[in-house]
């Protein structure tokens, strides 16, 4: 018996020996190959580092950054907004305008083609938002075409009757169901992207690597959660002309290899995002540039007035008024973010027609002395318990910072007692609805460049966070200034919303971000697209050979 | 009681001996900085501040601050010592709460047999089957809202991982140990159940607890240093977390900042590294195989399958206990 | 499974059907932990957009609103008839998923046991054979330290280290090799070898070594005492002291009998290193941004993308059932002691 075993133990052995020199041969080749480290890109290629995913590449199917800006090179919209400009241009059209608030007319340019060779015509146009309200994804936009959209059976919305007509091949006309100033934006927006009705069907996605579009760039590759490849388009003849014939995307999961992988030249641009630290550090790079243009990143605390303590009584109104007397903005974007973002003081973000700092007007400098008169006079009981709500992954790891900060100066102030606590996103959201948090901390991106997008979603009946503030003045001028045409009219009614919000504060501005991007030095034409549409325009950038 | 306590010592010599006192030195110390926390650090795990004055924001270190400061404005030395009292705190929870769920279920149901034990071994080698950091993962996320993030949610995470482990290795050595003399006998005599589980079955079975709860602890460590890294661990206003406070400071390591990941990252390794040898330590005195007698020349041959210790080794750190030859009793 | 004898073929096919019931309870457990855990797919990508009523429409429109038990009976009606479905969060089906990523985790996981083992059994050896000396401290607080380190941290340290040098730090190839090399197996070693690549396969293997050598350094403090104790427990066998007995020198009868079978146990434990080399390969993963199934897995979670999670949990415990699986076989092939 023993003997037996012993020997079967020597052949397995043998066995084993056998593994042991494959697995070294492998190795062997593992180790020993070489050091060509170059990479094998022709001088005019260049790679993008990300940590934006792609839910989508049809434009029917997402409502993310990622996704959207891989539509914005792949397709044209109607219009679009281009770098550094506020107001919609020619794209697909030559022109877009207003009849009325309630009607829009658009004349396509002439001998448009998508990349297949297809032609694309304005049926085209009136397809792919058909599809688009139909398909309803849960992961879509079609949200924002609600200005078109019949949603009379809200399980099956469906494109407006007459709301888009095509009468011949190379105009449109859209016909609102309501006034509403923001739809020509809206057609800027990836959402509205132009797609090919032969080849995209009318009721579902089309697969991620099967998209035709007919803008600067084709799509030629894509590896979810890896990689994509861009070629430029040599059918497009637009002004958005591409100054590279091929694009990689690279995708990271975590920002610390990315920061890696520009600071040593593996990728050629990095952007979005790299933390507060690692932007600091590679500032003092020599072989990186860190560029940074304006922001439309909004981050903001909301009060929620279901709440007493901060409700909608003299007292709350009083208390929150004190809480934006007492923030130091300054403090938390040096000490929070490292000064990579900036203080915000007003809901709508600089550079946005209408735009003012009325908070900045109201309160001033942060002063102790003023907010303990305002909670004096309306005969709150200090120090005022507050509870402040954060979630640590969702924003970044530096949330917990500007929490912990913010509540140390309301506590410094003496006239609060301010406590934090954190929830993971999932549950955050449901827990600021029922109330658990005084004033919970959330942020925005724009989804088209109006003022609005920082109104409506924000103020009219508790916004889409639900903290309960309703105010029929405030509702009123957001209807009177989504009818209006004239740019300077709807600009004051916008100021005038803006001041409203200072005075009754249902949430408190922190800060804007920086649309910020890394760079080596052989890149050319990266700090043209780094501006608030947050659309990185891939056309735009090429690499010195 | 002090007999059995002191018999690891006496029974080991040499290098076996040195690697298990060093590691109850280390293990010791951390305790000593867990329980008088707030007497050895400077300051408090979330204090930015010194009479209202600021910390400086990562600062080298230096007289004032030993260990120097991180991006949040901590004193790291304090950051350190607080982040034992959680580190105990978690894993002993954790551990605790493992043993007290898994012991008394693994003794019944081995005991019991029949489909009860089927069943459960079942589901237990259903839920070893999965990557533990994944199911750690899911469960922080479950756990995270009732509990909050604090220490509690995530020693509960932890415990529902490693609570299949213990389950096995009590199962399986009462099953063993069911069917031997002393519980026939006890039997015989018209012992009930309870009693001979309670009286004779546990103290056999628990002799293999305190290597598996050692070296689980170590384990429970670096799973939370994952948790924190991932972001899922505990926040730095709730308390100090080695894990979490080394994932921020990957980025200040690129940027030559070396103390805010060091200072951290070492606590980490020191901690995980004395838990292993104190475990490696008991392994060597429980297991008779691995002992160096003084009187080696007359010997029998060891009648364990020889692969046995190995496999045992090679599962614990794989996550699991899933030996199907049950543990001896040490002659 | 200890009780009453049988022949190997027999018991092998018991243990495969053991694998159906095993991957329904796992299906069962994970359903209900995403389904209990707060959040949804909707709301994780959404939530800060909408009002409470659009999420609602979206939660309708992918039937997360309908009773649970519907939801849980259509899904096992679907895996059942081996659909997995797709992605909630970017429609992926989850078959391409494990077919894209998972070249990726295998080639990762393999590459770590080739440095495990050639740094853990030699060490081990050596440590066994000075059994108490200085060295053997040395060795095995090595192999402690490397297992008690985070692999997150030592990821970094390496990538700062080898960075400057222009090594690759991160993914399985570069982006130029990644367009070239058609996808055959989806091994991408492979698949640059089958294209006669030369260039691509110094490329990738290039990628490889760090991520690698990194997951290797921590299984190799597993290899260290595992070949260790071994190697005492044979140095301790009969044989070998009938061989010592019979005056053969010391030198032989170490290199001869003891290393030799002190190395079998090796194969064996290696299958048992799937599951702790799959914690591992996650962090692995997100350190080095490897495309591979842990890290794909982890930014599924955090969407709570049920589907996806569910699919991947599965592949990963069949993967772990049937590599045990195997392992047992093995072990009773070699050893008859181990009854079924």
């Amino acid at each position: 018996m023993r003997w037996k075993l012993n020997r079967r133990r020597g052949l397995l052995a043998l066995a084993s020996a056998g593994l042991l020199v494959a697995s070294l041969a492998a190795c062997g080749g593992d180790s020993s190959d070489g050091n060509d480290g170059s990479s094998k890109g022709s001088g005019e290629s260049w790679i993008l580092g990300t940590t934006e995913t792609v839910t989508a590449m049809d434009p029917a199917g997402s409502y993310d950054f990622g996704s959207w800006n891989m539509q914005y090179n792949i397709f044209e919209q109607l219009v679009s907004i281009p770098a550094g400009a506020s107001d919609p241009q020619g794209d697909a059209a030559q022109s877009c305008e207003y009849d009325d608030p309630k009607t829009i007319t658009c004349k396509l340019r002439e001998g448009l083609k998508f990349s297949n060779g297809h032609e694309l015509t304005s049926s085209d146009v009136k397809f792919s938002l058909e599809r688009n309200i139909a398909i309803a994804d849960p992961n879509g936009s079609s949200v924002l075409l609600g200005s078109i959209t019949d949603a009379t059976n809200p399980d099956k919305p469906v494109l407006a009757d007459g709301a888009v007509e095509t009468p011949d091949d190379t105009t449109v006309v859209f016909h609102l169901n309501k006034a509403d100033t923001t739809f020509l934006k809206v057609l800027t927006s990836a959402t509205a992207s132009i797609v090919d009705e032969e080849v995209f069907p009318a009721d579902k996605l089309l697969g991620d690597d099967e998209v035709v579009g007919s803008g600067p760039y084709k799509l030629s590759q894509y590896k979810p959660g890896e990689q994509a490849v861009l070629e430029a388009n040599e059918t497009y003849e637009g002004d958005r002309a591409p100054k590279s014939p091929q694009i990689f995307v690279q995708y990271f999961s975590d920002p610390a290899p990315l920061k890696q992988a520009v600071d040593s030249g593996q990728v050629d641009i990095a952007w979005r995002t790299l933390s507060p630290t690692d932007l600091n550090d590679l500032e003092k790079s020599d072989t990186v540039d860190v560029i940074k243009g304006e922001g439309s990143e909004f981050r903001y605390w909301v009060a929620q007035m279901a709440n007493k303590v901060v409700g909608d009584t003299p007292q709350g109104k009083a208390t929150r008024q004190a809480i934006a007397q007492i923030i130091d903005r300054d403090a938390i974007a040096k000490d929070s973010y490292d000064g990579t973002v900036k203080p915000a003081y007003s809901i709508v973000p600089p550079g946005f027609g209408g735009q003012k700092d009325s908070f900045e007007a109201k309160y001033g400098d942060p002063n102790v002395d003023a907010a303990k008169k305002l909670l004096t006079d309306a005969g709150v009981k200090t120090p005022v318990k507050l509870k402040l709500g954060y979630t640590p992954t969702h924003y970044g790891p530096n949330a917990v910072d500007e929490a912990t900060q913010l509540a140390g100066q309301l506590n410094d102030s003496g006239l609060f007692d301010a406590s934090t606590a954190d929830a993971e996103w999932e549950e955050y959201q449901s827990l600021y609805k029922e109330g658990a948090y005084d004033l919970f901390i959330l942020g925005w991106y724009p989804d088209f460049l109006d003022a609005d997008n920082y109104l409506t979603p924000f103020i009219r009946d508790g916004g889409f966070y639900a903290n309960h503030y309703s105010n029929p003045e405030v509702n009123k001028l957001l209807d009177q200034e989504l009818a209006e045409t004239d740019a300077a009219k709807r600009e004051q009614i916008i100021g005038q919303l803006q001041d409203i919000v200072a005075e009754d504060v249902p949430l408190i501005p922190s800060w804007n971000g920086v649309n910020v991007a890394v760079a080596n030095k052989d890149m050319e034409g990266v700090a043209d697209t780094l501006d608030p549409t947050y659309i990185f325009r891939f056309w735009v950038i090429s690499k010195k050979g | 009681m002090l007999k059995s306590l002191v018999s690891p010592f006496r029974t080991t010599s040499g290098l076996a001996r040195w690697i298990l006192v060093t590691g109850l030195v280390i293990t010791l110390i951390f305790m000593i900085l867990a329980v008088f926390a707030p007497w050895i650090a400077p300051y408090d795990f979330n204090q930015q501040k010194i009479d209202g004055v600021k910390m400086p924001k990562m600062a080298p270190p230096s007289g004032d601050h030993w260990f120097g400061t991180n991006d949040q404005f901590y004193d790291i030395l304090s950051r350190m010592v607080w982040g034992a009292r959680t580190a105990v705190e978690v894993v002993a929870l954790s551990v605790f709460f493992s043993i007290v769920v898994g012991v008394p279920l693994g003794l019944m149901v081995g005991f019991i047999g029949g489909w009860v034990d089927r069943v459960l071994v079942f589901l237990m080698d259903a839920m070893y089957a999965v990557p533990s950091l994944l199911l750690a993962i899911v469960f922080s996320f479950l756990l995270r809202g009732p509990l909050g993030g604090g220490v509690l949610a995530a020693a509960l995470a932890l415990t529902a991982i490693y609570i299949p482990q213990y389950f096995r290795v009590v199962r399986n050595t009462t099953v063993s140990a069911r069917e031997a003399t002393y519980v026939e006998a006890a039997r015989a005599i018209g012992a009930k159940n309870t009693t001979i589980m309670g009286r004779y079955l546990f103290g056999n079975v628990i002799q293999s607890v305190p290597v598996i709860g050692t070296l689980n602890a170590a384990d429970a460590l670096s799973t939370l240093a994952a948790l924190g890294f991932l972001g899922l661990g505990i926040q730095p206003n709730e308390a100090s977390e080695w894990g979490y406070d080394l994932s921020r400071a990957l980025d200040d390591a690129s940027a030559g900042i070396w103390w805010t990941a060091f200072f951290p990252g070492m606590a980490i390794v020191l901690l995980v590294t004395g838990l292993t040898l104190v475990g490696e330590g008991l392994n060597e005195t429980v297991n008779p195989v691995l002992r160096k007698r003084r009187l080696r020349k007359v010997q029998f041959p060891p009648n364990e399958p020889t692969t046995y210790l190995a496999e045992h080794d090679a599962r614990r750190l794989a996550g699991g206990e899933r030996g199907d030859q049950p543990k001896k009793e040490s002659r | 499974m200890s009780a009453g004898s049988g022949s190997l073929p027999r018991y092998i096919v018991q243990r495969l059907l053991l694998i159906i019931p095993m991957i329904w309870v796992l299906l069962t457990i994970v359903f209900l932990l995403l389904r209990v855990a707060p959040g949804d797919p909707v709301s994780a990508a959404v939530g800060g957009k909408l009002s409470e009523d659009a999420l609602d429409v979206r939660r309708h429109a992918l039937g997360l609103d309908r009773p649970l038990y519907v939801q849980y009976l259509e899904y096992l009606w679907d895996v059942a008839r081996l659909n997995f479905g797709q992605t909630i969060s970017d429609n992926r089906p989850i078959i391409d998923i494990v077919r894209d990523n998972g070249g990726a985790t295998l080639t990762l996981t393999l590459g770590a046991f080739v440095f495990a083992l050639l740094i853990g059994v030699p060490l081990g050896l050596y440590a066994g054979r000075v059994r108490d000396s200085v060295a053997d401290a040395v060795i095995r607080i090595f192999g402690v330290v490397t297992y008690a380190a985070p692999i997150f941290w030592t990821g970094l340290m390496l990538v700062i280290l080898v960075a400057p040098l222009g090594w690759p730090t991160f993914d399985i190839a570069s982006p130029i090799t990644k367009f070239e090399v058609e996808p055959v197996t989806h091994i991408i070693l492979l698949d640059a070898m089958i294209a006669g690549n030369g260039d691509a396969v110094v490329d990738v293997l290039q990628h490889h070594l760090l991520p690698c050598f990194t997951l290797g350094l921590l299984l190799c403090g597993v290899f260290i005492r595992l070949v260790r104790v071994n190697l005492l427990q044979t140095l301790k066998g009969d044989y070998v002291e009938a061989a010592r007995a019979r005056g053969i020198a010391e030198k032989y009868v170490i290199r001869r009998h003891a290393f030799r079978n002190a190395l079998i146990p090796v194969i064996t434990v290696l299958g048992l290193q799937v599951a702790l080399t799959m914690s591992g390969a996650v962090l692995t993963e997100r350190t080095f941004n490897w495309p591979g199934l842990g890290d794909t897995l982890i930014d599924y979670i955090i969407r709570r993308d049920y589907a996806a999670v569910q699919g991947l949990v599965t592949f990963f415990a069949i993967v772990v059932v049937i590599v045990s699986l195997v392992v047992d076989i093995v072990n009773a092939a070699i050893d008859p002691r181990v009854r079924y």
